[in-house]
């Protein structure tokens, strides 16, 4: 329970708002003040939400100091925030002092929390149970000054649909599919407010994909459990989404090794070879088409002296991790993919919001700049989509802050702040439960 | 007296010859029943089970493959935190940064509570907390709100209906074939509809009529146009068949 003893609540709101996009894979976060300029991209600093131990250099590396870190073989993370919730305090209290409060913090983002608010975002569906905690961490711990929780992607809404609005309020439909590292969620939202009922979660996100790239090519070339970090280097560096079932076909054709005594040449136009790093002469590694001469001797057959490369051909694996986003069936798990599941979220709209929802689809998260993830996903709603609906599909200008920006925006307006913040003061006065009740039911905002 | 029909399935390869089968169709209770015996299950690919069905070790493969790649931390590698960390500044603080449960623990926590008995009768809410796991092929029907029961006044704060913004565009011309306005009632039900829990808020199965699942290779990712007969994986020819199982083959895992 909050100590009783309730301090005096200072006179007025801060100035300065600290607006965190708490993902799991990074932080997206960024100081916003109340002055007129608007914010943009440039304005968010984007940090790994990660601990990470290097057994090699026997070094930690906590969040921003992953840009220092010069050999990810092996590298283990530590993930505070599973599934998009924050699960493990300890290592999330030990980077947000590490980035914001504490004396290393960079200079574009210290804050003192008590003269600072805080708007943290959250992923839909989180346990009650994690949200208490976090209410009683970023009050009882960090002291910030005032705080609102909320869900995310539904502050995409406040930012401005087209390019000429510069209108402050949110967006009246809106549908948000927010394809991340924990999982891929369909949020349809109207003025800002996010309808739970129709909310759709898919299981596939970056994780799952960069994990399951993992595991071909540790079945199929090298043992590369270990090398996360790897993987999803590769994983963001050469997949694709093939535009079509039909193409998703022909290319498996293009790719096949053939039969035994009736082998193929492997298209090189899709097969690629990837150079590996090797940390000692080169950090990252790069992809290049494929050569069967030179994978011909890697077979032992490398020069004793000079340079020696390993490489990692990829093949149908360039193509096939990604399409788990569309087919997820593919691996076993029984969902539709991302076109199905955001016509099973609409479904249960009525007819004037699904008009509305077609026509304001935008996609935000890492997963949808995957190349030919939108080609993809416009053909196969268009065939799931009724004729005579407008269908209308963009994808963020960048899709990593874009959450971030709204939440922004959305903190620019010191009337509409006051609103839903909770101030420390209050916090003390009537505890986490009617916090968590107030945060729950208060999302309306005029 | 039962019905006895030769049955042209594809047993007949595995035993030469033909022979009567009781036709007694597909009865599921008699699989639950003796869902070991799996000599007989391998040997009925085409009877029983589907095509497309799998055997309870396969889906528990699977279903413990995607555990392990929906994995987030993994839990046998322990990362300190390094440097002198600040102390908590409350019990409450300390208790809660000492934690050391994944969010598998936490969900498992929600689902235990939604499945506890509730105070009242059969609401919406025992509805779904009788079947926690079932995914969100039940949740499309919102449970009815009372809101929604008692036509109240309507707050003032319901907003105009969507299709104004689209009046003086290409829509026009189809604006009669438009749906009706939205009728403020359902509106202020569905925006006050509580969350749904983690479980619930998953989406549903691809629908039955649609293309049936694709198969790939075990090893090597092409079509997998062969069953593995020992453990029913599918590989695409002799060679991912070998290689199959000398590491992968299912039968004595």
């Amino acid at each position: 329970m909050p100590p009783k003893g309730s301090k005096k609540a200072a006179a007025t709101a801060p100035a300065r708002t600290l607006v965190l996009d708490n993902g799991a894979y990074t932080i997206k976060a960024g100081l916003v003040s109340a002055a007129p300029a608007n914010p943009s991209y440039d304005d968010c600093v984007v940090i790994p939400n990660c601990v990470a131990r290097s057994t090699r250099d026997k070094r930690t590396y906590i969040a921003s100091e992953l840009a220092q870190c010069k050999d990810f073989g092996e590298l283990a993370f530590r993930r505070p925030v599973e599934k998009g919730f924050i699960v493990n305090w300890e290592a999330e209290k030990a980077i947000w002092e590490h980035e914001f409060t504490g004396a290393g913090a960079g200079e574009g983002l210290r804050c003192e929390p008590k003269e600072t608010n805080l708007i943290l975002t959250e992923k839909p569906n989180c346990p009650k149970e994690l949200q208490k905690n976090c209410d009683e961490i970023v009050f009882e711990q960090f002291e910030f000054a005032a705080y609102y929780r909320c869900i995310g992607p539904t502050l995409n809404a406040y930012n401005p649909s087209s390019v000429g609005s510069f209108s402050a309020l949110p967006q009246e439909c809106l549908l948000i599919i927010d394809t991340s590292y924990s999982d891929t969620t369909i949020l349809p939202i109207y003025h800002g407010q996010l309808i739970q009922s129709a909310l759709r979660r898919l299981t596939v996100g970056g994780k799952l994909l960069t994990n399951y790239l993992k595991e071909l090519s540790s079945l199929r070339h090298y043992n590369m459990l270990e090398e996360t970090y790897l993987l999803n280097e590769i994983k963001e560096a050469v997949s694709f989404v093939a535009p079509s079932t039909q193409q998703f076909s022909e290319d498996l054709e293009r790719t096949w090794k053939g039969r035994l005594g009736d082998k193929r040449e492997l298209d090189s136009s899709i097969v690629l070879d990837y150079v590996l790093p090797d940390y000692e002469r080169s950090i990252h590694g790069y992809a290049r088409p494929h050569d069967p001469a030179k994978s011909r001797m890697r077979r032992g057959l490398q020069p004793l002296q000079g340079p020696r490369e390993d490489l990692l051909p990829l093949g149908n694996e360039r193509f096939a991790v990604p399409e788990l986003l569309f087919n997820p069936t593919d691996i076993g798990i029984q969902e539709v993919g991302v076109p199905g599941a955001v016509m099973q979220s609409l479904s249960i709209l009525p007819e004037a919001l699904k008009v509305g929802m077609l026509a304001n689809i935008v996609v935000v998260g890492g997963n949808s700049l995957i190349q030919g993830f939108m080609e993809r996903l416009q053909s196969e709603l268009m065939a799931l989509v009724p004729a005579e609906y407008v269908l209308n599909l963009t994808r963020a200008e960048d899709p990593i802050k874009h959450t971030w920006l709204g939440a922004a925006r959305f903190a620019r307006e010191p009337e509409r702040l006051k609103q839903v913040l909770v101030s420390k003061a209050e916090y003390d006065e009537r505890g986490s439960a009617w916090l968590g009740k107030k945060f729950a039911g208060g999302e309306k905002v005029a | 007296m039962p019905h006895v029909e030769v049955l042209p399935n594809s047993a007949a390869s595995v035993a030469p010859g033909w022979t009567y089968v009781v036709d007694t169709g597909y009865d599921p209770s008699k699989i639950a029943i003796n869902p070991k015996n799996k000599k007989r299950v391998a040997a009925h690919p085409g009877g029983a089970r589907g095509e497309h069905e799998l055997t309870s070790r396969q889906q528990l493969a699977i279903s413990r493959r995607i555990a392990e790649l929906n994995k987030d931390n993994d839990p046998k590698q322990n990362i300190q935190i390094p440097g002198k960390t600040s102390t908590p500044k409350t019990q409450n603080a300390r208790r809660i940064i000492q934690y050391q449960r994944q969010i598998k623990h936490w969900l498992d926590d929600e689902e235990a509570q939604l499945s506890a008995p509730p105070p009242r009768g059969a609401t919406a809410a025992s509805r779904i907390a009788a079947q926690p796991l079932r995914r969100s092929s039940t949740m499309p029907s919102i449970p009815p709100t009372p809101s929604e029961a008692t036509p109240g006044p309507a707050p003032s704060t319901i907003p105009r209906p969507v299709h104004r913004e689209t009046d003086d565009d290409i829509l026009m011309s189809i604006e009669r074939s438009m749906p009706p306005p939205l009728n403020p009632v359902e509106l202020e039900a569905l925006l006050s509809a509580p969350p749904l829990s983690y479980a619930a808020s998953h989406v549903g199965p691809p629908p039955a009529n649609g293309p049936p699942p694709r198969h790939f290779c075990d090893n090597c990712g092409y079509w997998g146009k062969i069953k593995c007969l020992r453990c029913g994986a599918r590989v695409c020819g002799l060679e991912c068949k070998d290689a199959h199982e000398a590491t992968r083959c299912l039968k004595w895992a």
